[in-house]
């Protein structure tokens, strides 16, 4: 049986390589970002070899913890793909205990456990130098492997158990990516640590709590060990032993429960109304409007752009800062950086983003110019929103009132220019999008190659049409007035032209491409 | 490779090339019989009793010339010449993979054709698409919605991308909501919904614009009996009113009871169309649908599904 496991993951596997060369090709980037990232820890933990005891086992904890975490949590927040969920053998009458000895032992087959053993053997170079040591260390290898793979598991069936409703998977999409861009705050803290001074201190307070729990016994063991404190290093190995065997237990109920049980079924929502429709004009962009803004709202494809639209000018801006560029000057960018990010990013794959819904469009013959003018409305609604609020408050964060034209120049060149550009983008380049109902994170494989180049390009073009209007700001900035003018002039008759110019061509395309960009859905 | 097998090797050429010879001879045969039929039936017209007595002659609303399309070196569809005259519901049957939904698609301007021509009510799909496609309503098969929005909006939107003046959808929504059932399903996410209702929905948003034409692909398929009996109904008075229907299926018994008119589609050629009763000939059309597929060959050696494996 176990046999039997172990040949069809195997299989799974090969079968990965027999897909298009691109899906290929991304297999292997992976597969070598994989080994990459498991070969520098490796020389880490080969490196450690010669640091003190007491030093390496504290740095050994905390990175190790932090593996470990992440092999627990990443499929619960990115949502793995499962190709061997439990519920597909539900109909072969397997007995529980054998499946789950099974699907268990197919775990170890794959890149993250071969990644897990290269570590754990690295592992056992750093603790190598006493016999004892030697010893757990090698025991903590074994350990490490299953806790990691194990724990994997049990969390991705988690994942799939509870997270089986649409909304459900949706909700976690947008939850992980919260908590990624509540990371970078968390990074902020960890730099004003004054790590020079107190650093050390800090490592081994952090490696004293994370030893005693599951994620870091095991890697704490054998450092206990070789310090020669045998009384701790039994006692991590116990908890660590515990952990697994807590995790098979688990892993034996959850495969059992899977077994049994369907699918979860949402409870649905009732909407009254026609929401967005009723308050927009009944015209063909007036409906596509209204279906852009109401997709915008439940949507989470959508969201997730959306959520990076804050987050970019934070980050660049804290880069900026730390590179030395004076406030006074960042001030002027959150605007205008949100307003690219909303125009750009948004809606220039939006008829990708329809899939092959976008047939209604094909089958009423839907004026080219209303379906790219309705798609537009929500960035361009958002984006004056933004630009309203943000620029009085940039201007007075500057200290003085004469930024505001250019600094409105500037904006609305941007957004219109983003947004007329992403209407002729998404009829002429569409690239595979993530399909509707699925996480914002699950970007199809084939995708590599078209979207970035439709990306580069598309962005270079904005930066070039918009360069004539930022050019005459930083003149305003640096001499005066008059400049400001320009600038406010300058991109709104760039930006007015690129929207006006981006629907009308980007409608005339549509209208001649409709049957092929319904087939391009069609195929991805 | 001895001299027998180079014999025998050259008489299984010599066959196959025989059989290819005998198919292309049968295909002319009957596109030429097709043809006669189609002059000789046309001033005819007797079987379609169901059009209103006001309505003068037949009007042709849907003219099919050469229509193919090629996916690579798969023709899926190569060559379907179809009529189909106002008032009328027409079945187009086939089995799996035989080129209805690609023929369809065609029809309904979704699917650009390698060649041939469509031509509804007097307007080129593929020319004056603003005419033609004001003229048909459309439920294409495995297509998705916009889902994320609700049934009524879902509707709405249909609507009034046909061009339909708020009051007059908000109207006809309320109406088309009552005769499929679904009115306690209009605040809900079409998402949400159940294959059967979904395709009830797509049907009744193809139906908002009262168009000319419906071109119908799979309207049955995973609706319930009793939804089904409804939906045949609604067709039937659409049609008695002037409206025409070219649908496609695999229940074979319900085209039969539906339709008028059935045309059977293998390997992407009409190999007999006609009214029902000319199709079908004596036995069922089940039965003529079978043998012109080419069916039954394939159930022997399965004698070990007789016993049990315990």
């Amino acid at each position: 049986m176990v046999a039997q496991f172990l040949g069809l993951k195997l299989r799974l596997l090969g079968n990965l390589f027999r897909r298009s060369p691109w899906q290929v090709f991304g297999l292997i980037v992976g597969l070598l970002y994989g080994l990459g990232a498991a070969f520098a820890v490796l020389i880490g933990l080969v490196a450690l070899r010669t640091v003190d005891v007491e030093l390496a086992r504290s740095v050994v904890v905390v990175a190790g913890s932090l593996i470990v975490l992440g092999f627990l949590f990443v499929p619960l927040v990115f949502g793995a793909d499962d190709t061997i969920d439990p519920r597909k053998f539900s109909l072969f009458g397997i007995p529980t205990s054998r499946l789950a000895l099974g699907l268990a032992a197919a775990a170890f087959v794959g890149v993250p456990a071969l990644v897990m053993a290269i570590i754990a053997a690295a592992q056992v170079v750093t603790w190598a130098r006493s016999v004892p040591a030697t010893i757990v260390a090698i025991v903590s290898a074994l350990v490490l492997v299953v806790t990691c793979i194990l724990g994997s598991r049990v969390t991705t069936t988690v994942a799939t158990l509870l997270l089986s409703t649409r909304r459900a998977r949706e909700a976690t999409g947008l939850i992980g990516l919260v908590v990624l861009s509540a990371l970078s705050p968390l990074i902020a803290i960890m730099m004003t640590v004054d790590w020079e001074h107190q650093g050390l201190a800090v490592l081994h307070s952090i490696a004293d709590i994370a030893s005693w729990t599951p994620l870091g016994a095991v890697w704490a063991a054998p450092g206990s060990a070789a310090a020669g404190d045998a009384g701790a290093a039994s006692g991590e190995l116990i908890i660590a032993l515990a952990f697994v065997g807590l995790l098979w237990l688990v892993w034996r109920v959850l495969v059992a429960a899977m077994l049994v049980r369907p699918d979860r079924v949402s409870r649905t929502r009732a909407y009254t109304g026609l929401g967005w429709f009723a308050r927009l004009p009944a015209s063909p962009s007036g409906v596509i409007a209204a279906r852009s803004l109401s997709y915008w709202g439940r949507d989470v494809r959508y969201r997730s752009a959306l959520v990076i639209v804050p987050i970019v000018p934070a980050v660049m801006i804290g880069a900026l800062a730390v590179a030395g560029v004076s406030l006074h000057f960042l001030v002027l960018l959150p605007v205008p950086i949100m307003c690219f990010f909303l125009a750009w990013s948004t809606v220039h794959n939006d008829v990708a983003f329809d899939n092959t819904a976008v047939w209604l469009h094909v089958a009423s013959n839907t004026d080219g110019r209303a379906d790219r003018a309705g798609r537009i409305v929500p960035p361009l609604v958002l984006g004056l929103i933004v630009i309203a609020i943000g620029t009085p408050l940039c201007a007075w964060g500057y200290g003085s009132a004469d930024v505001v034209p250019s600094l409105l120049g500037t904006s609305l060149c941007v957004l219109f220019v983003g947004l007329g550009l992403s209407s002729v983008i998404s009829a002429g380049f569409p690239y595979p999008a993530v399909h509707p109902g699925d996480s914002p994170f699950a970007q199809p494989q084939s995708s590599a190659t078209g979207a970035s180049w439709v990306q580069g390009l598309s962005l270079l073009a904005v930066l070039a049409v918009t360069t004539p209007t930022v050019a005459l700001a930083v003149l305003g900035i640096a001499f005066g007035e008059g400049w400001h003018i320009a600038s406010l002039l300058v991109g709104l008759a760039t930006g007015g032209v690129a929207l006006w110019g981006g629907i009308v061509l980007g409608g005339r395309v549509f209208d001649a491409r409709g049957p092929e960009l319904l087939a391009f859905t069609a195929r991805y | 490779m001895t001299k027998a097998d180079s014999i025998l090797a050259q008489f299984d050429e010599h066959i196959a090339k025989l059989e290819a010879d005998a198919a292309r001879e049968r295909r002319a045969l009957e596109a030429a019989l097709r043809k006669e039929k189609a002059v000789t039936a046309a001033p005819k017209d007797a079987p379609k009793a169901k059009r209103p007595k006001d309505a003068p002659t037949a009007e042709r609303i849907l003219e099919v010339r050469g229509l193919a399309k090629h996916f690579g070196d798969n023709a899926a569809v190569a060559g379907i010449d179809l009529e189909v005259d106002a008032g009328t519901i027409v079945g187009i049957v086939g089995p799996n993979g035989a080129g209805k939904t690609t023929t369809l698609s065609m029809i309904t301007g979704l699917l650009r054709p390698d060649a041939g021509t469509v031509v509804v009510h007097g307007a080129n799909v593929w020319e004056d698409p603003a005419a033609a496609k004001r003229q048909m309503g459309v439920l294409p098969d495995r297509l998705r919605l916009f889902d994320r929005l609700t049934g009524n909006q879902l509707l709405f939107y249909a609507g009034v991308l046909r061009g339909l003046p708020a009051d007059t959808v908000r109207e006809r929504v309320a109406q088309l909501a009552a005769s499929f059932g679904l009115e306690s399903a209009l605040s809900r996410l079409v998402a949400d919904y159940s294959a059967g209702m979904t395709k009830k929905l797509s049907l009744a948003a193809a139906l908002i614009h009262s168009p000319r034409l419906l071109v119908l692909d799979e309207p049955f398929e995973s609706v319930d009996p009793v939804s089904a009996a409804n939906i045949i109904e609604i067709l039937r008075k659409y049609v008695a009113a002037g409206g025409t229907v070219l649908l496609s299926s695999h229940s074979m018994d319900l085209i039969e009871r539906v339709c008028d008119s059935v045309a059977i589609i293998v390997d992407g050629v009409v190999l007999a169309s006609g009214t029902v009763a000319e199709v079908r000939g004596a036995g069922s059309l089940e039965d003529k649908f079978v043998e012109l597929a080419g069916g039954k060959s394939t159930v022997e050696g399965l004698e070990w599904l007789h016993s049990f494996s315990d």
